[in-house]
């Protein structure tokens, strides 16, 4: 196949790539979207296949067959609540392609190249291969703190703000001597050792974020996944690569932007902020008159929802660590089959990872029309009987709203206060991710369901 | 009432034409007392009766009867006052407090108390029932041996507490419901009885206040009216139920309406008491126009005696728990429930409450407060500053663009405008994406950021490993091919199984 006949191709395969996104616009149209997705990623390969360059069928053959059968495997195999863990180790397989392109583009750049035209081949490898290596280690940190491996506190170095600047400075300056060098064999040792910097700040970065902060970091390091994609189509002059790279790359920013409006807080923040842990010892404030709260049982529970004409349900992240959600679901039927309207209210930031929740529930057969954005349900609060918040915390915060000194002030929550009755269905009560108190708990119409999410659900499918 | 600490006393016979006899009430602990002389229903009550603290009455009293209550008293009644000034001002006069139960305001928390919504529940079965005992054909549809026949079909206008009682009574008996309201807020309740809402392709809400619609625009009216020109084509039973509090009832059917029904067929006009909905109509009369039977009772919520007596006493009774029963006895007008229903306080008339303003305008964005905060910068400036930062942010950006324009080759600056053109179609194809599908849009970015797999393919290929040589360049191609391949398989297949998950129906 000639190059002309290959752009044709790739350009082909782009448009099917920008496709597959808009088909998730839509619930509805997604599917489709994928599928879409798959044939662009079918062709793009197939086409390369018959790039002149490309002449050892048996090997490139193999690799693509044991990664797509491993790949394969694992997507059968993830439980829908570790979604948050699979993504992230797919990042960190990016990131490394990127920096295995990157090193094995400087090796055998393809075609002889002089002048300009090397200086921009080699800054571009460097671009690509630190941006690769800091998605690489990173993803592979969230992927272990996502897992529980690695505590998901974050860690604070001393002078941590200097330490990333150093490095950042180091991964410029070295850049340097690389590109005067190019060619000669100490440059691949520039090119290696910059590789081992930028792989220390990936870990660096996100070892220092909290664990509530894991949707927006698995978002950006989609991002970073993507630019580290489209660096590698610059290196090697493929304009699909880079297409592709810039769609995935923004996909990513957007996400991290939507995450951070939902928590009223800049990207900065999140990323050096080391939120909640930073200059709080123990929880935010020491628990001021606020009283005792009410506790209740599931045959109480039971009592309110029979009676209850609207109930809004509020999942968190402690819904998906005791895996409740089939219990939630099989509630939900009961319910909804008893005449009550039961709705789902998705904080945006709600588990960890965009969308999380949504893909839990759905796993479980909760239908998506009755599972709502926030924003569709915050102002039904007021005539809605009963809402059970369950596993999430933060999110449902009044003291984000009027509580000034909080540390979470002004960010959008889920105003379940509001309602009738409200049952908290929590294990103990510690605070939230965040550190704080949370004065929903000490309301008058608010009662806790101690206890695992998943047997306290249980009890109360059983009593209903 | 009893257990709330009241004595009651009955007026004799006073449930006779409810089926309560006088042993009932005596049995329940009331003392009975004998009506007036002259016996009348009107006039009843002996002196005795009027002597209570607390008169309770169903009809408004007569101006006699306002005579005769002790001075002190509290008439718990339903009064109408805006139709009834010379009753008013006789109430007025007297040293007494008068609560109209129908003035009890319509919120949640005293639908309890809401004597009208249970009259207007019973007004609506009952007219049903009357155009069903005039109507002579089936409500529900017939199969027989002899052919079948189609259900009645029948237009409920006005879907308020009657409209939806009319509406559940109709669906009871197996008939088709249609039903049309101004309030689209009503659309779901209709739906949620069996009943189809017909609509009319028009950008106005009658949303008025306290749940009831207020008067709408002409042009809306000349829609409606030829929608039900339309309707009564195809319905044999209208059912009108459109009252509008203390004004003449609008008009809703016009003579061509029912010159528009078939013969036999039934009109109901549940506002006949206030000039009817119908123009045909004629309070308390059958009127026949063209064989179509157009129903004006009054008395409808009288026909249902019994029910009617259970729940207006269920009614007072949580009114009367609202004044906290009879021994802690105690008119609080900051109560919002008895401030609204009480017109007469110690003989002094009290104008309507105000109503209550609307919620406060949503609070300020979160954000723009906290900027506020920020002692150092107003929010103008600090918003100027930004703008600032970005303009400069652009020039610079435009300046290293045109330096690379003039220094870079040609074939880089390509790849650069297809870089810079695909971020922003990402950009505007994402922000469309649902919120729900955050996740699989993830993990179908991850898997098609597997594309660096191409990467890795002609980096294999470039090498000399067709010469049978393996270098690290191509060994480091293969590797990469690996794990994008992982990235690949993985992504899609995850995606294809969390989209499978997403359904509209419970499963």
């Amino acid at each position: 196949m000639s190059p002309e006949q290959l752009v044709i191709v790739y350009l082909l395969a782009g448009v099917l790539f920008i496709r597959s996104l808009g088909g998730l616009s839509r619930q509805e149209t997604a599917s489709r979207g994928n599928t879409y997705g798959l044939i662009g990623m079918a062709l793009a390969m197939l086409a390369t296949a018959f790039h002149p360059r490309v002449s050892t069928f048996v090997v490139i053959g193999s690799c693509l067959a044991a990664g797509g059968v491993i790949g394969a495997v694992v997507a059968r195999r993830v439980g829908m609540t570790q979604m948050p863990e699979l993504v992230a180790i797919l990042h960190s397989f990016v990131g490394l392609a990127a920096v295995l392109v990157g090193l094995s583009s400087y090796l055998e750049p393809g075609a002889e190249i002089t002048g300009v035209e090397a200086l921009i081949h080699h800054v571009e490898i460097w671009v690509g291969v630190a941006v690769g290596a800091i998605t690489f280690t990173g993803s592979v940190i969230a992927w272990a703190k996502l897992r529980g491996s690695i505590s998901g506190r974050p860690l604070l170095l001393p002078g941590r703000h200097l330490l990333n600047l150093g490095i950042v400075a180091a991964i410029v300056g070295l850049a340097v001597p690389f590109t005067m060098h190019a060619g000669e064999p100490v440059a691949f040792y520039y090119l290696l050792g910059m590789t081992g910097l930028a792989a220390i700040l990936g870990v660096h970065l996100v070892m220092a974020i909290g664990g509530a902060d894991m949707p927006v970091v698995v978002s950006l390091l989609n991002s970073y996944s993507g630019w580290a994609a489209a660096a590698a189509g610059f290196m090697l002059a493929n304009d699909l690569l880079i297409l592709t790279g810039a769609l995935v790359g923004s996909s990513g920013a957007i996400l991290s932007i939507i995450m951070c409006r939902a928590m009223n807080r800049s990207i900065l923040n999140v990323v050096f902020g080391g939120f909640g842990t930073a200059d709080t010892k123990g929880p935010a404030k020491p628990a001021k008159d606020q009283g005792e709260v009410q506790e209740v049982a599931a045959d109480g529970v039971a009592d309110w929802l029979k009676a209850a004409k609207s109930v809004v349900i509020v999942p968190g992240y402690g819904m998906a660590v005791a895996r409740a959600q089939n219990a939630v679901h099989d509630l939900t039927k009961q319910l909804r089959d008893a005449g009550v309207e039961v709705r789902f209210a998705i904080h945006p930031v709600a588990g960890r990872l965009p969308g999380h929740m949504n893909v839990l529930l759905a796993e479980a057969g909760v239908p998506y029309d009755i599972v709502h954005e926030m924003d569709e349900v915050n102002d039904d609060f007021d005539a809605t009987d009963v809402v059970l918040v369950i596993g999430a915390n933060d999110i449902v915060n009044p003291g984000a709203l009027d509580d000034e000194s909080s540390p979470i002030y002004g960010m959008p929550v889920l105003e379940a206060w509001k309602a009738d009755k409200v049952v908290v269905f929590k294990r103990g009560m510690s605070a939230g991710y965040a550190g704080v108190a949370n004065p929903l708990f000490f309301n008058d119409n608010t009662h806790m369901l101690f206890g695992d999410a998943k047997k306290s659900m249980t009890a109360l499918v059983s009593a209903c | 009432m009893e257990k709330l600490g009241f004595e009651v006393i009955v007026e004799r016979g006073a449930g006779a034409s409810s089926g309560f006899s006088d042993e009932d009430y005596e049995a329940a602990g009331a003392t009975l007392v004998e009506p007036a002389s002259d016996g009348t229903y009107r006039e009843a009550g002996g002196a005795e009766a009027w002597q209570a603290d607390v008169l309770i009455k169903v009809n408004p009293p007569t101006l006699d009867e306002v005579d005769r209550i002790a001075p002190g008293a509290t008439l718990v009644s339903l009064i109408y006052p805006a139709q009834a000034e010379a009753l008013m001002a006789k109430l007025a006069e007297k040293d007494v407090t008068v609560f109209a139960l129908d003035k009890v305001p319509r919120i949640t928390r005293a639908q309890s108390m809401d004597v009208l919504s249970s009259m207007g529940n019973l007004a609506g079965y009952r007219a049903v029932l009357e155009a069903a005992k005039e109507y002579e054909g089936f409500f529900a549809p017939q199969v027989t041996a002899a052919g079948s026949l189609p259900p009645a079909r029948v237009l409920v206008i006005g879907a308020g507490v009657a409209g939806l009682a009319a509406i559940a009574a109709a669906r009871g008996l197996g008939a088709e419901v249609r039903a049309f309201d101004t309030r689209l807020a009503t659309r779901e309740q209709v739906e949620s009885l069996g009943g189809t809402f017909l609509e009319i392709q028009f950008e106005e809400s009658g949303e008025g206040g306290g749940g009831y619609a207020k008067t709408m625009s002409k042009e809306f009216i000349e829609a409606e009216m030829a929608l039900f020109r339309e309707q009564a084509k195809e319905v044999s039973i209208i059912i009108t139920t459109a009252l509008i509090p203390g004004r003449k009832a609008p008009l809703l059917v016009p003579t061509d309406v029912v010159d528009n029904l078939k013969p036999g067929s039934i009109v109901v006009d549940l506002a006949a008491s206030q000039g009817g909905n119908c123009e045909l109509c004629e309070a308390d009369k059958i009127v026949e126009h063209n064989g179509v039977k157009i129903l004006g009772y009054t008395d409808l919520v009288s026909r249902m005696a019994h029910s009617a007596s259970q729940l207006f006493s269920a009614n007072v009774v949580h009114f009367l728990k609202e004044v906290r029963g009879g021994e802690a006895w105690d008119i609080d007008l900051d109560n919002e429930v008895l401030r609204g229903a009480c017109v007469v306080h110690d003989g002094a008339p009290l104008p309507p409450p105000e109503r209550k303003p609307p919620p406060p305008a949503k609070k300020p964005a979160p954000a723009a407060v906290v900027e506020e905060k920020r002692p150092v910068k107003k929010p103008e400036e600090a918003s100027a500053g930004r703008a600032w930062a970005s303009a400069i942010g652009s020039l610079v950006l435009v300046a290293a663009l045109f330096a690379a324009g003039t220094f870079a080759p040609s074939e880089f600056l390509q790849h650069l405008t297809v870089f810079v053109l695909a971020c922003f179609v990402g950009w505007q194809v994402v922000w469309s994406v649902a919120p729900a599908l955050h996740t699989p849009l993830m993990s179908v970015t991850n898997a098609i950021s597997g594309i660096i797999i191409v990467g890795g393919m002609l980096q294999v290929g470039s090498g000399s490993l067709e010469r049978g040589e393996l270098d690290l360049a191509s060994i480091l191609g293969a590797v990469a091919i690996f794990v994008a391949a992982i990235n690949i398989s993985g992504g899609f297949l995850v995606t294809q199984r969390m989209l499978r998950m997403f359904r509209r129906k419970e499963s």
